[in-house]
């Protein structure tokens, strides 16, 4: 995986704004340079001198620094830049930040303390569902998002779901296994005993 | 990060008349719809349109419809919405067979027909179910049908609004086969209709020529197997049974045959169309015309109660 190239320092783009026109029509101009905000995990985050060609995946990662999303294949295939958007699972590298603008965005760091995002990780963690754990992070955003939907999801319907990310390492054989204990921990059955779970950063 | 001097504008249009009014007015526009195709393109410098014209405010995109007769089907309308939709089983079980979970929630019917790639699951469908593409400009609406589309595409300044397909009325069978679904398009797949109505069998198949194919001896042939009067009598899901063989094993053996000799006619059409897509290193023209006429057969047996399948 080749490090993105680092953005532009600031002020480096000069005369940027952003043209509110009328009847709803948003537009950015000057070169494609364009000013606006990223609702992201619960906070509004401001953009200021990005080219609106920008991924929502470059924009996350690049301009505002978070990190869990992951880069790889840039072509919507591997799964690990997902993200909720509105709710619903996307690969953040196969939407236009700018476009985005007015979505709710949820980062795997961000995903709701209410919901199965807890007893997700826990798993992953105590099946040593993680080896080099670049996949991790948006295998937890899917599985969350799937659990939260689908909570007695069976194994078909699991890897049915999980089809669009890609674990290079498990063999998929202990993250199967951990989404069933998952399971398991929410409908009240075996406790959540990892320990550190909340200081993973 | 080096900062293009072409993709300019970004337009976000809320109403479908201000998305044709600003592409009228755009020079060089490409249409973003969910983003698949375009944004990875644009990230690896492969298109660089001079504006976008985003699509995804536009809620009159992302309708589906319901006449006595036909199905209309927005073109903001994504996978994941067309898997969950009663009406359409034969679309449904389409959709949800399209890449991933992530590419399903944001793709779209017109994202498909806009990138037209002629590996497209949709497509196949679409052209197996006789399909119209409907389409507007600051000029007005027009409507094409889909064949007729994908070799002349959008004019200046138009935009795909819905596709329009009859209600159906039988069986409807998609199947494919190709590299890891989630990640790449199928390379052949089968789209097979039965339509108790008309008494008409169609089927498309898509990774062989530059569109989907139909193949119309084997349509006729297999409408011309069927015992029509029987299909009307057979539980919904399923067709019937051939003409002509009386008794059960007799009637299986003679599905088995008709599905086998509809698979080789498919094979045959695949043989002569035109303009065929390119070989691939690993995927010869000939291993994808037996894999047009396997899918096609296995499709049909599907469709009958007694064949193989």
């Amino acid at each position: 995986v080749t490090a993105p190239p680092s953005p532009p320092a600031a002020g480096a783009v000069t005369g940027r704004r952003v043209l509110a026109g009328t009847a709803g029509v948003e537009r950015a101009d000057d070169g494609g340079i364009a000013t606006y905000h990223l609702h992201v995990d619960g906070a509004l985050h401001p953009v200021a001198g990005a080219w609106i060609g920008e991924s929502l995946l470059t924009v996350l990662r690049d301009r505002l620094g978070f990190t869990a999303v992951k880069d790889a294949c840039e072509q919507g295939r591997c799964g690990s830049c997902s993200v909720l958007v509105d709710g619903r699972l996307v690969a953040a590298c196969t939407m236009l930040a700018a476009d985005a603008s007015d979505a709710r965005v949820t980062t795997p760091a961000g995903l709701p303390a209410g919901g199965p995002a807890r007893a997700v990780r826990a798993a992953f963690l105590r099946e040593g569902a993680v080896q080099c754990g670049f996949c991790t992070p948006g295998f937890v955003v899917a599985v969350t998002e799937l659990l939260s939907r689908r909570p007695d999801a069976d194994e078909d319907e699991i890897r049915e779901s999980l089809a669009g990310n890609i674990c290079r390492c498990t063999g998929y054989g202990r993250i199967i296994a951990a989404i069933r204990a998952a399971q398991d921990t929410l409908r009240g059955g075996a406790p959540d005993r990892a320990p550190g779970v909340e200081n993973r950063r | 990060v080096t900062i293009p001097a072409t993709t300019a504008v970004l337009h976000r249009p809320r109403t479908v008349g201000e998305a044709v009014r600003m592409l009228a007015d755009a020079v060089d526009a490409d249409l973003l719809a969910g983003g698949t195709d375009l944004v990875p393109a644009l990230r690896s410098g492969d298109r660089r349109p001079r504006a976008i014209v985003a699509l995804r405010r536009v809620l009159e995109l992302r309708a589906l419809g319901a006449g006595p007769d036909a199905l209309t089907i927005g073109a903001g309308v994504t996978y994941t919405e067309l898997a969950d939709w009663p009406l359409a089983p034969g679309l449904a079980a389409t959709a949800r067979v399209v890449g991933s979970a992530q590419i399903r929630n944001v793709g779209t019917v017109g994202g498909a027909l806009g990138t037209a790639n002629p590996r497209g699951d949709l497509l196949t469908f679409l052209a197996a179910a006789d399909a119209e593409v409907l389409l507007r400009s600051t000029t007005g609406p027009r409507t094409v049908r889909l064949p007729a589309f994908l070799s002349a595409g959008c004019r200046r300044g138009e935009l795909v609004t819905a596709v329009r397909l009859p209600r159906p009325s039988g069986p409807q069978v998609y199947l494919k086969i190709g590299g890891r679904q989630a990640a790449y398009p199928a390379l052949v797949s089968c789209a097979l209709l039965v339509d108790r109505v008309r008494n008409t069998v169609s089927c498309a198949i898509g990774g062989i020529a530059s569109q989907p194919l139909r193949a119309p001896a084997a349509e006729t042939f297999a409408a011309a197997e069927i015992d029509w009067v029987a299909v009307a009598r057979s539980e919904p899901g399923r067709v019937a049974v051939a003409r002509s063989e009386p008794g059960r094993v007799a009637a299986d053996a003679a599905e088995t045959r008709i599905a086998r000799r509809f698979g080789e006619l498919v094979a045959e059409a695949a043989r002569l169309a035109e303009p065929a897509l390119p070989d691939g290193p690993r995927t010869p023209a000939g291993y994808r015309w037996h894999a047009a006429g396997v899918l096609a057969g296995r499709a049909l047996a599907r469709a009958l109660p007694g064949a193989d399948r």
